[in-house]
């Protein structure tokens, strides 16, 4: 029996997990390196300090058991990570990467930015609990792996990043297969395919896909429905704060332009940005012309055209990882307003970011007949 | 057997086009021996290393890497090597506040007309890193 | 004896009378001074050019919310400032902004500037919550006393240099124990004393008090000493390096702040440190397995032998990590050991030459084979 077989769509396969969701992860991986089917693995390790957690590219088997599929925090989006390795070309190495929907989702805007070559990757996400604020994490990690543990096994969200906790898309299928840990049974949890890379893979490890996963999208819906309803009241609440003028420069009015929101952005891939380049600097006459104008300047200016330019550059593709408020030094909450941008403008073009490799992205196409709204009424 | 299992370290030389690379020429045209540790990289001008090439290097695992050009005075460009000679000592120095291995670091002045002398650096050098052995670097995962 | 300007008001209010003279006067088209610019009382460094714009403007807040030289560099870049402009920098910004100049990345042309010696300031996590303002009162209670007050940034609190070398005016914090009554500005320039000419206030001949602050120096050196064990047991070879580093996820944050990292485009950003899927597979083939973001190490040592011999230990690298790696200290320590060799304090002078474009003949042979 062909496992691609379109009436067995919804169904999944029930792994047992006696020594755990992650170990029985590893040992999955573990297998099909030994039959070939990767080469190699990308997945995240607790680094040696112990105080983190970072992207490794594993050809050496055992150093999978030190694997780590669902770290506590997001040190790098794992969208970085693939396109360091693919960006130059597919390569020869056949790679699994093991990563949140979020990275996935940036993996595949990356690969239509034509900053990922997919080829030779089967991409594997897991459901999301959230991760916990990078500073949070970092002021006592020990601690916070425990408390994540036991957020993780509650499903609570208290204690993650607030982008995370108004996520309704943790648990989106865009890669290749998925490990769904929602409504399974004690000791088991659910491998999905969706794709005909995934279908192989599990066909080549003998594994199934016989089982019912209706339980896992039961659950699935319903914390979707829960996330999405916050979503939409604190992106309400968070409109009215910032909204304006006034308020939008108020909010933006301590950023000290390091740029680290840029720079950890998996949709920013320009290798000199617009705003560190020559554009962006001008002559003394011209500073102190603004500043004439108005009194007094803050210096460096344009903080808010920065903001707003990034948000014309990559909001369409935006994956609301929130790596960007994990990186800022003044606690700004840019994933946050980036989230809520990113919802009307893909809203705009009914687009949901690395939704699917085979929808466009909205500003490299068109239809003839849309968007008149936007269109001076007496034409 | 035995002899198979020596440990043969990996030496990166940047050897400068005009006096370097000419020395370690000679040492071979004059048949001179010295071991198969050296990789050498012909670069216009000791000065052209970029303290980065050489960090570059010992992070891949390099067990090894030598600096070679004219000796002071006599640089091709006039006073390229007075540079890396300022450099190579504020690049040992770092190691050093690192507590990284900065021995595996040599600079050394080889002219076009000393074969005998590049014989006898690359034979010295080798035998010290052999002594300090493996540069471990190469193993490590989290660089 | 040089001269100096004796003004009966607070510090900050003595400095902020200075800056209203000079603009009214019209001796400086515009002054670059911290200023509060949004209702929840955030600060950054403003280009003011109205004297009334002077009232939210705080030039002795504690707080480097950028490294001014940075952005005096970015001011003068496209050619010097045809207008005069002063500029309240600390010391630190100063001697930063003086190595941009030494690489051409501004000039100091019709730049008046008044530094003061610093107390230092708190990281921009205070900032962030507001804590400053509530801390505000000990930290001038502190520096009145010549203290190290507390919470300060680990740069401050280690930090030596807090008397500006090349200021035209220096307002004076440390080594006066009145300066919530009194403002003193020494005049240390022909220009320092030109531009005051006019001010109501009383002139005098007067100098530093050079042992206060050679007390409070010992004091920050002490402090230094204690900073540097403390890291140095941390920095023992490359297992050390990946432990501190470990944690590090290459946002470059340190490098867009530093002040001497002037480059457009890093050589970590750049096509240099890309690599081929060959690379990755033969790394893999020796090592089992490789970090990814590779080059987190190569970043760092690289750093450091760029801006190692010009690091001015501002500390804005460690203010702006998302991870607390102590930046400052190890850039300040392995910063000062190759600034010694070449007995060379980064922006001292503007006529001392960056140590790497010039060379003796004879020198450092104990380095040569």
């Amino acid at each position: 029996m062909s496992i691609s077989e379109p009436d067995l769509k919804n169904k999944g396969a029930i792994i047992s997990a006696k020594l755990g969701t992650k170990q029985a992860i590893i040992d999955i991986l573990e297998k099909a390196m030994d039959k070939g089917i990767f080469d190699a693995v990308l997945i995240p390790m607790r680094v040696p300090a112990g105080d983190s957690f970072a992207y490794v590219l594993i050809k050496d088997k055992s150093l999978l058991k030190e694997a780590f599929p669902l770290p506590p925090v997001m040190s790098v989006q794992g969208g970085h990570a693939v396109s360091s390795v693919t960006r130059l070309g597919k390569g020869k190495t056949k790679i699994a990467v093991v990563m949140r929907p979020c990275e996935i989702r940036a993996t595949i805007e990356l690969s239509k930015l034509g900053q990922t070559n997919l080829e030779n990757i089967t991409l594997i996400s897991i459901d999301c609990p959230g991760v916990l604020p990078i500073s949070d994490f970092l002021s006592d990690p020990k601690k916070s792996i425990k408390l994540f543990d036991d957020a993780v096994q509650k499903w609570d969200d208290k204690i993650m990043r607030p982008v995370c906790q108004i996520c309704d898309k943790s648990s989106m299928i865009t890669g290749d297969i998925h490990i769904g840990t929602l409504g399974a049974k004690k000791d088991s949890f659910f491998i999905i395919s969706s794709s005909q890379k995934g279908n192989d893979v599990l066909d080549k490890l003998d594994i199934a896909l016989k089982d019912s996963i209706d339980s896992w999208e039961a659950k699935v819906k319903i914390i979707s429905e829960e996330k999405l309803k916050k979503r939409k009241k604190n992106l309400k609440e968070l409109k009215s704060k910032i909204g304006g003028i006034d308020n939008l420069l108020d909010a933006f009015s301590q950023c000290i332009n390091c740029h680290n929101c840029m720079r950890v952005c998996p949709i920013c891939y320009c290798r000199l940005c617009y705003f560190d380049s020559d554009k962006v600097k001008h002559p003394s006459e011209d500073y102190l012309q603004r500043a004439e104008s108005k009194g007094s300047i803050r210096f460096l200016p344009d903080t808010t055209l920065f903001q707003m330019g990034r948000m014309m550059h990559m909001s369409l593709s935006c994956v609301s990882c929130g790596a960007c408020e994990d990186a800022c030094p003044m606690s700004i909450p840019v994933a946050q307003i980036f989230s809520m941008v990113a919802d009307d403008t893909q809203g705009l073009f009914d687009y949901v970011s690395g939704r699917s490799l085979d929808e466009p992205l909205p500003l490299v196409t068109y239809k003839e007949e849309e968007l008149h709204e936007v269109e001076d009424a007496n034409d | 057997m035995k002899k198979e299992e020596e440990f043969m370290p990996k030496i990166l030389a940047f050897l400068c086009n005009w006096c370097s690379y000419a020395g370690a020429d000679l040492a071979g045209t004059s048949r001179l021996k010295y071991p198969p540790s050296i990789l050498p990289i012909r670069v216009m001008c000791s000065s052209r290393v970029d303290p980065l090439f050489i960090i570059k290097a010992y992070l891949a695992g390099a067990d090894g890497v030598l600096v070679a050009g004219c000796h002071p005075g006599d640089c091709h460009y006039d006073k390229g090597n007075y540079y890396t000679r300022r450099r190579f000592a504020m690049l040992k120095k770092i190691f050093e506040e690192l507590g990284l291995e900065s021995d595996r670091l040599l600079l050394s002045w080889v002219s076009a007309s000393e074969g005998t002398k590049y014989a006898k650096v690359a034979t010295e050098f080798t035998e010290k890193i052999k002594k300090s052995g493996d540069n471990s670097v190469k193993k490590e995962i989290f660089l | 004896m040089t001269k100096a300007l004796k003004i009966n008001k607070n510090s900050e209010q003595g400095v902020l009378e200075l800056l209203k003279f000079l603009l009214e006067s019209g001796k400086v088209k515009g002054v670059f001074t911290l200023k509060k610019i949004s209702k929840d009382g955030a600060v950054a460094y403003s280009l003011i050019t109205k004297s009334d714009e002077l009232k939210d403007a705080v030039p002795l807040f504690p707080l480097m919310p950028v490294n001014a030289g940075k952005l005096l560099s970015r001011f003068t870049l496209r050619g010097e400032t045809t207008e005069p402009v002063a500029a309240v920098v600390k010391p630190c910004e100063l001697r930063a902004f003086m190595e941009l100049v030494k690489r051409e990345q501004g000039s100091l042309e019709n730049i008046f500037v008044v530094s003061s010696t610093c107390g230092g300031v708190y990281p921009l996590k205070m900032a962030v919550d507001g804590s400053i303002d509530k801390n505000l009162s000990k930290y001038w209670d502190a520096v009145k006393k010549a203290e190290i007050p507390t919470n300060l940034r680990s740069a401050c609190k280690g930090c030596g240099e807090f008397k500006p070398y090349a200021a035209d005016m220096t307002v004076d914090l440390i080594s006066k124990n009145d300066i919530d009554k009194q403002c003193l500005i020494f005049l240390n320039t022909e220009k320092g004393m030109e531009f005051a000419k006019g001010m109501k206030a009383e002139f005098l001949e007067k100098e530093l008090d050079k042992g206060k602050l050679d007390k409070f120096r010992s004091k920050r050196e002490a402090e230094k000493k204690k900073l540097f064990d403390e890291i140095e047991t941390k920095m023992n070879g490359m297992d050390g390096l990946i432990e501190i580093f470990g944690k590090c996820i290459g946002c470059h944050g340190c490098m867009r702040v530093c002040p001497i990292c002037y480059c457009k485009l890093c050589e970590f950003e750049s096509p240099d440190c890309e690599y081929k899927p060959s690379n990755y597979e033969m790394e893999l083939k020796r090592r089992g397995g490789l970090r990814v973001p590779p080059d987190t190490i190569y970043y760092q040592l690289g750093r450091l032998t760029h801006i190692g011999i010009s690091c001015v230990g501002c500390g804005s690298c460690e203010d702006v990590c998302p991870v607390d790696i102590p930046l400052s200290i190890i850039f300040k320590k392995v910063g000062e050991s190759v600034q010694k060799m070449f007995d060379y304090i980064p922006g001292k002078s503007i006529e001392e030459k960056i140590p790497l474009i010039t060379f003796e003949k004879e020198e450092f042979a104990e380095v040569e084979d």
